[in-house]
């Protein structure tokens, strides 16, 4: 190891201390500075790629929109055709009354294809309680927060009146409403998604609406790693001419909510780098303090043979050790507390009272986190660099010192 | 090995001046000084005459208005090079505070080079021999004025250097530590045929030493 390293190491961790107050007090500082930067890059990523989740699970990588499908079934050949497409799915939407044991509901209804939605829209996963083997066109799955407006559970028998009774009644035509039987009760963790949603087969929901054999859309489900925009773009390329219909990225279909997320994110990461930024010019003056203590002692590593860079790097090696063991700490403990990130969030919403206003704001019901290994690296290469700049201020006023003159000061 | 009648560290018509403003400051002129290998020699003078200034100048630590300096015939001498050449002690020890006694005494080698096995146990064996055996993981803080200057001769001699520098190794130390550490300094340095330049205001210890010079009024005699 060369002296300077090893004196640099022996100045931050002296024989028979544990460390010195400027080890400390300066690795703390680091730590706290990434630690933050680690939470909040963490916090505010999961917040965008569980929305970006909970978008493909509920909708698959494409939407394809935009027109009244009469025939879904001949759409569906031309999207499957498409390279990267691993399955699609007809999907039509609209709004009912719903209604048990006189508790009425007015949720928003989804009809899906049992037979192919399971493969671009995985509602098994988050299925509370009931299967989706049981959905037919008696059956309907319920959102988790529509399930307890209503109070049914699985096997419940609940009346669904749509839009198009109303219109035949205004027509003097009576159509019975529809008698269905609660197959499943499903939990997205996304407020929005779980308030107040059916879901019944596509058949039914063509009955209800009236929609013969048609749909109102296609979600579509590509590869893993495929280019979710150029398949949008080949799918659009193959619909038929003069179509109204589009294909839509998920990241179009959330496109407002993830923009804002993103600029919030990035505000917010320079606000907290500025934190970065206060802890080297304190590194920094800690060093240039330990520099003009150390100035005889500089001069002495001269008399020793020390050249003037070397002896600059001894103080440059101490802002870098700082950084890495600051840096260090702060990744790993910034990581740990990610993994606990709810509880956590949970129990300081509890004790300022905020925590309505969290789900009412991000819609999730659990704090999510996410962070990847280039964030972590961009972070720990921000956080070293600035210590290392910090050091190397400090290295610089200790190379310039001469040896006579250092040990001449008093 | 060099002939002991060989100069080993020499110094023609040095000038050493001082700038003040717009005044230039004279320390001294003229200059001649040498020292054979083994030999010991002292620089006496009052206080301000100059006489670190010159032990500076022999341990390449500043640069002469004019002049040559010559070590073991080379007339420059590189960091790395003086550390082992000279070893160097100063009155106010310069132990680095956060190594214990055993760590000082190894930095010496540390800057020169690699620390291995037998530099360790020449660093115990030089403790050993300045008396402070069982003081090897003691801090400075925690040692006396007289054991820190016994730390600081067996650093200078870490290296096995052909010149001993001395600037005034017992101006910090009451006159029984002084005496001791003197006795130590000169015992070792004749031991170990290292050459020894010693800065002192001590008429005592200056005759002790195998030459003497005086640096009065900006020029250096030789007075034995």
């Amino acid at each position: 190891m060369p002296w300077y390293l090893y004196l640099a190491f022996k100045q931050l961790f002296p024989s028979g201390r544990w460390m010195t107050f400027f080890t400390c007090i300066s690795t703390l500082g680091v730590f706290l500075g990434v630690w933050m930067l680690i939470i909040i890059i963490g916090v505010m990523s999961g917040f965008g790629f569980k929305y970006g989740r909970m978008i493909i699970d509920t909708g698959g990588e494409i939407q394809v929109r935009g027109a009244f499908i009469e025939n879904p079934e001949r759409i569906q050949e031309i999207i499957n055709k498409v390279p990267g497409v691993v399955a699609s799915t007809p999907t039509a939407e609209g709004i009912v009354m719903i209604e048990h044991q006189g508790r009425p509901g007015y949720p928003g209804i989804i009809g899906v294809a049992p037979e192919s939605v399971e493969k671009v829209i995985p509602i098994s996963k988050y299925l509370r309680e009931g299967s989706m083997a049981d959905l037919d066109d008696d059956a309907v799955v319920l959102s988790a927060g529509l399930a307890a407006s209503i109070s049914t559970r699985v096997g419940s028998k609940v009346t669904v009146v749509s839009p198009l009774t109303l219109e035949r009644l205004s027509q003097d035509a009576y159509m019975m409403p529809t008698e269905l039987t609660v197959a499943g009760v499903y939990e997205f963790g996304h407020q929005q998604l779980d308030k107040s949603v059916a879901i019944v087969t596509l058949r039914r929901m063509q009955d209800l609406y009236g929609l013969g054999e048609g749909a109102y859309g296609v979600n579509v489900r590509i590869a893993p790693d495929a280019d979710v925009d150029a398949i949008a773009g080949e799918i659009n390329a193959s619909l038929p001419p003069g179509s109204r219909m589009r294909a839509r990225t998920w990241m179009q279909s959330g496109e407002a909510f993830l923009f804002a997320l993103k600029i919030e994110r990035l505000m917010i990461i320079l606000i907290v780098s500025m934190v970065v930024f206060v802890v080297a010019f304190l590194v920094t003056a800690m060093l240039l303090v330990a520099v003009a203590h150390k100035t005889r002692e500089i001069g002495l590593y001269g008399a020793l043979g020390a050249s003037p860079w070397q002896s600059a790097m001894c103080f440059c090696f101490q802002g870098v050790i700082v950084g890495v063991i600051g840096t260090a700490l702060g990744v790993s403990i910034g990581l740990l507390t990610l993994a606990n990130i709810d509880p956590i969030a949970r129990l300081i919403a509890r004790l300022t009272g905020n925590w309505e206003l969290l789900v009412e704001v991000y819609e999730f019901t659990k704090v999510p986190a996410h962070i990847t290994g280039a964030d972590i690296a961009i972070i720990c290469a921000f956080a070293i660099g600035m210590s290392t700049l910090a050091g190397l201020v400090a290295a610089w006023r200790a190379a310039k010192l001469k040896p006579v003159e250092a040990m001449r000061s008093e | 090995m060099s002939n002991t009648a060989q100069p080993i560290l020499t110094a023609r018509a040095l000038r050493k001046t001082y700038r003040s403003g717009n005044r230039e400051l004279e320390v001294f002129h003229d200059v001649d000084f040498h020292i054979n290998a083994g030999e010991s020699v002292s620089i006496r003078g009052e206080s301000g005459s100059g006489k670190s200034t010159l032990l500076n100048l022999l341990a390449a630590l500043d640069t002469a208005g004019a002049g040559t300096l010559s070590w073991d015939g080379f007339s420059k001498i590189d960091n790395a090079a003086r550390g082992k050449f000279l070893g160097i002690i100063f009155q106010a020890f310069y132990l680095i505070p956060e190594l214990n006694a055993l760590e000082n005494i190894l930095m010496a080698r540390r800057i020169a080079g690699n620390v291995d096995a037998a530099a360790r146990a020449r660093a115990a064996e030089l403790l050993a021999r300045v008396g402070l055996r069982d003081r090897g993981h003691h801090l400075p803080s925690q040692l006396s004025g007289g054991e820190r200057q016994r730390v600081a001769v067996a650093r200078a001699l870490m290296n096995s250097p052909r010149v001993v520098l001395a600037d005034e190794p017992t101006g910090n130390l009451d006159e029984k530590t002084a005496d001791s550490v003197m006795d130590l300094l000169l015992g070792i340095c004749a031991e170990t045929n290292t050459a020894l330049v010693l800065v002192t205001h001590n008429p005592l210890y200056a005759q002790r030493t195998a030459r003497e010079y005086f640096l009065h009024e900006g020029t250096l005699r030789s007075v034995r």
